[in-house]
């Protein structure tokens, strides 16, 4: 008897983590695990054409907290000195020769392709979304997700998660009809240094692009102090005095 | 072939050569060097342009008896090649920036050239809240995409390529900027403060000479709505002040506007008795705008903007209908004292453009339709509100090569017997521009 209810203890014990955690504290881990609260980041967009004829874009990213990023394009030539402000859902575009920021929004894409704006300056999936059921699968979960108001980019996404590294495998983004928008894949976990471990490689198809395809790479993650200033529509021309 | 069609053919080899090495290009690995984010204190780029335009002259239009002593053409061709480089060097908390124009003109009168510096100045950015600017800058103030009633120390843009680089004036700059972390009502603050000297050789063209004058903007992110204040002094021009605003009300709609009072403007009307009178007064201005994004992708800018010290229908009707007299004396008695009038009249008032009262812009751009990636068709009208005259322009715009920018563009400017558009040099213009940056 003994031996069984030690069994049973132990099965609970081992069981805690899982179930101690719910969905919105497990999307917080993941977001924690994919960034820290304050960071810096270099990014490559390509864009594939059915084709195989690609474009891209690197740009250097910088976020605080939970609502702020921003970033600006180092190439190619015809895009530099392009800079892109968020804060929450506000969403600004610079460009050097209009010479003051632009309102736009999370929905268009600044550089073409299947990302949108929303997925380029991505900010913490617990800042936008709820988890509203965790479903297990052999390899972890998958986080049911709906969006906290209307103004969020996907109304509903649907995240895979690894259960050891609490990081995502894939998501998909679904519009508040029920249309798959988009599907996600992320790869090629690496590590960054700082204890910084995610995936290097966010890869994206849709099925309102059929035969384009997006790709993400990451590079030179790292934590980093910024003050709140940095985040105003008078810095975003000077953002790239950040590198 | 004639020297043209040479040049246009070794034009379209060389795009094909272009794009063909773009398309070898794709089949390689997904590679993010590193020496592709290595920073450098100075870097530099900028952009080669070639536009070719067609217009078709309005013969009898007032602008175009004022523009031509002689008899006009009834076509200009014109090619215009130009360059555009910018770029910076920094070191530690102080950079110098630049941004220098050249551009040239061949039509059916010859070849002119220019060369400038749009942009000279250098920056000290002790921390992140300060920045101070010193040296020649360009303003961009205001919500408005064509128009800007407070932009009371920019340059007048033109509202058919409003993206265009302007040239600066020589400021003085302290910008200071207060963010508040707790993402309350109001998220952060921003004070910019523009020292502006005029005197013989700097800033001559912006007004009086002799005087410093001072121009303030503060912004507020305010309530998730941008709010600016601004305000100017000084001899140089009449003292004004204004406020803006930009909000999304949805994700996919922006509404934006602006207000300026002028405490006085100078008009020169013509009268009905032929006279001419220059009075001041004061002026009130405003746009209303709005970005609307469709679900399939349809971005339109509407923008409505009151001129208050413009030209009534009834004033400008007056003006073309002097030119028109002034033609049919210069024909008849070979004397021209009216059009030499209404030359002045155009130079000092009438032939500037947007002297109108009331104004309506509207921009329709449809991305990647059909899903052809990197398309932009779109069409942009401006209709004088008063004389129903107006211009329509659609476009078509490309950028899948890289650094490569092609835009095809139709204008047709239509309106009655001493209208706005009806009266103006051009009836229609076929304008195709070639970019590549670099």
């Amino acid at each position: 008897m003994k031996k069984i209810l030690l069994a049973v203890f132990m099965s609970l014990c081992i069981a805690a983590p899982v179930f101690a955690l719910d969905g919105n504290e497990m999307l917080k881990k993941v977001d924690r695990n994919l960034n820290p609260d304050s960071y810096e980041l270099y990014r490559k967009l390509i864009n594939i054409e059915p084709d195989g004829s690609k474009k891209e874009f690197v740009m250097y990213a910088v976020k605080k907290g939970k609502e702020k990023m921003a970033s600006v394009f180092l190439s190619p030539a015809s895009e530099k000195d392009r800079s892109t402000l968020r804060i929450g859902e506000n969403m600004w575009l610079y460009i050097p020769n209009v010479g003051k920021p632009i309102r736009i929004t999370s929905l268009q894409s600044v550089t073409g392709g299947v990302f949108n704006n929303a997925d380029i300056m991505r900010l913490d999936y617990s800042a936008e979304y709820d988890c509203e059921k965790v479903e297990e699968t052999d390899k972890g979960y998958i986080l049911h997700l709906k969006a906290k108001t209307n103004a969020v980019a996907y109304d509903r996404v649907k995240m895979w998660v690894h259960s050891e590294s609490l990081l995502p495998d894939k998501t998909e983004c679904f519009a508040s009809s029920g249309m798959l928008i988009k599907t996600l894949y992320f790869k090629k976990v690496q590590d960054f240094g700082g204890g910084i471990v995610r995936p290097a490689v966010i890869e994206t198809d849709s099925p309102l692009h059929q035969g384009y395809k997006s790709v993400m790479i990451f590079a030179k993650m790292k934590a980093k102090d910024l003050s709140d200033e940095v985040f105003t529509l008078n810095y975003l021309s000077k953002i790239n005095e950040l590198r | 072939m004639n020297s043209g069609s040479s040049f246009f053919f070794l034009l379209v080899i060389g795009l094909f050569l272009l794009l063909s090495c773009n398309l070898q290009a794709a089949d390689d690995e997904f590679i993010f060097e590193l020496d592709e984010i290595e920073k450098k204190p100075l870097e530099w780029g900028g952009y080669a342009e070639l536009k070719f335009e067609h217009l078709d002259i309005n013969q009898g239009a007032a602008l175009t008896r004022l523009n031509f002593t002689g008899e006009p053409p009834t076509t200009i061709d014109r090619f215009s090649p130009s360059l555009q480089i910018g770029g910076s060097y920094v070191t530690g908390i102080t950079s110098f920036n630049w941004l220098l124009k050249a551009a040239g003109q061949q039509d059916n009168f010859g070849w002119i050239d220019f060369a400038d510096i749009y942009e000279a100045y250098g920056r000290v950015k002790p921390t992140d809240q300060a920045t101070i600017d010193l040296g020649k800058q360009a303003y961009k103030w205001g919500k408005g995409y064509a128009w800007n009633p407070v932009g009371f120390i920019n340059r007048p843009k033109d509202p058919n390529d409003p993206q265009e680089a302007l040239e600066g004036y020589i400021t003085g700059e302290l910008d200071l900027i207060k963010s508040f972390a707790n993402l309350g009502s109001l998220h952060n603050i921003a004070l910019t403060t523009v020292l502006l000297p005029v005197y013989d050789g700097i800033n001559d063209d912006f007004g009086a000479e002799d005087n410093i004058n001072l121009a303030t903007k503060l912004y507020l992110l305010y309530l998730d709505t941008d709010i600016d204040f601004i305000f100017y002094t000084g001899n140089s021009r009449s003292s004004r002040f204004g406020a803006d605003f930009s909000r999304n009300i949805t994700t996919n709609f922006e509404i934006h506007g602006e207000a300026a009072y002028l405490s006085s403007e100078k008009k020169l009307t013509l009268l009905q008795d032929g006279e001419t009178r220059l009075e001041g007064d004061e002026v009130f201005r405003t746009l209303l705008g709005l970005r609307y994004l469709t679900d399939n992708d349809l971005t339109a800018i509407i923008e409505y903007y009151y001129n208050g010290n413009g030209y009534s229908e009834d004033e400008r009707a007056r003006f073309y209908r002097r030119v028109a007299d002034g033609a049919i004396q210069l024909d008849n008695l070979g004397n021209d004292s009216l059009l030499h009038q209404a030359r002045e009249l155009s130079l000092r008032g009438y032939g500037k453009p947007f002297v109108g009262r009331n104004y309506l812009y509207a921009r329709f751009t449809l991305k990647e339709p059909f899903n052809i990636l990197y398309f932009t068709p779109g069409l942009t009208a401006i209709v004088n509100l008063d004389d129903q005259s107006a211009s329509f322009t659609p476009e078509l715009a490309y950028t899948g090569f890289t650094n490569w920018e092609m835009r095809l563009r139709f204008s047709l400017l239509t309106g009655g017997s001493f209208t706005e558009y009806g009266e103006k040099q051009t009836s229609n213009k076929v304008e195709l521009r070639l970019r590549w940056f670099f």
